[in-house]
């Protein structure tokens, strides 16, 4: 049993299908004695360049555990499935759970306030030193 | 002639905190790294160190494929 991550875009006019695509998946993923740790649905979100004429698509992470066998089938689904516009697997050392960090900061659109959203108190101490200064000037 | 002067000191962020993540989910942290044009800035540019580096490249390539970040600022 490995561990992955998986990110999927699904084309925006199937949005809705979304939750039942997860649930199919989830359904053989455990089938196979795998394990979800972590799922986001990050939903429709603008596109940095254009795929297929899409802008816009459906985004889902997921976390999962399982086997090849597993990881196989999912990725044979995702080609037979006309919805998937793309997809992404990355191989894990270990199970990640917690929100990922554009789930839990948004991107702004002026990169200015870098870590201020952030909570690492003492990291970000030198960083709001820096930004503070680019401000006074 | 004239020595260049630095007045400020180019720092490494990831090597001064080991807790930073470098992921390619992370969009304003890697927005940071990349230029005006969406070019990877290189680290003589940036002060980072190879080992993070390396790492930050690999994660602004994942991000470009999702279409988290443009590959260039000539998208349509």
């Amino acid at each position: 049993m490995r561990h992955y991550e998986v990110v999927v875009m699904v084309h925006p006019d199937q949005s809705e299908q979304v939750p039942a695509m997860v649930e199919r998946y989830k359904a053989f993923i455990e089938a196979d004695g795998g394990k979800i740790h972590r799922l986001e649905d990050w939903g429709r979100r603008q596109l940095a360049y254009p795929i297929a004429k899409l802008h816009k698509a459906h985004y889902v992470l997921m976390n999962i555990e399982c086997t090849d066998k597993a990881l196989a089938e999912l990725e044979n689904a995702f080609k037979f499935n006309d919805a998937v516009i793309r997809k992404m697997v990355i191989r894990k050392d270990k199970a990640v759970v917690g929100q990922s960090q554009l789930f839990k900061n948004p991107e702004d659109d002026k990169p200015k306030p870098e870590y201020k959203s952030r909570e690492r108190a003492a990291d970000a101490a030198p960083a709001d030193a820096e930004a503070a200064t680019e401000e006074a000037i | 002639m004239s020595r260049f002067v630095r007045t400020k000191r180019k720092s490494c962020k990831f090597s001064s905190d080991k807790g930073l993540e470098i992921d390619y989910k992370d969009l304003n942290l890697l927005k940071q790294y990349i230029s005006e044009n969406a070019k990877i800035q290189p680290a003589r540019v940036t002060g980072t160190v190879a080992f993070y580096q390396r790492q930050i490249t690999n994660s602004i390539k994942r991000a470009r494929f999702l279409a988290l970040l443009p590959y260039t600022d000539k998208h349509e």
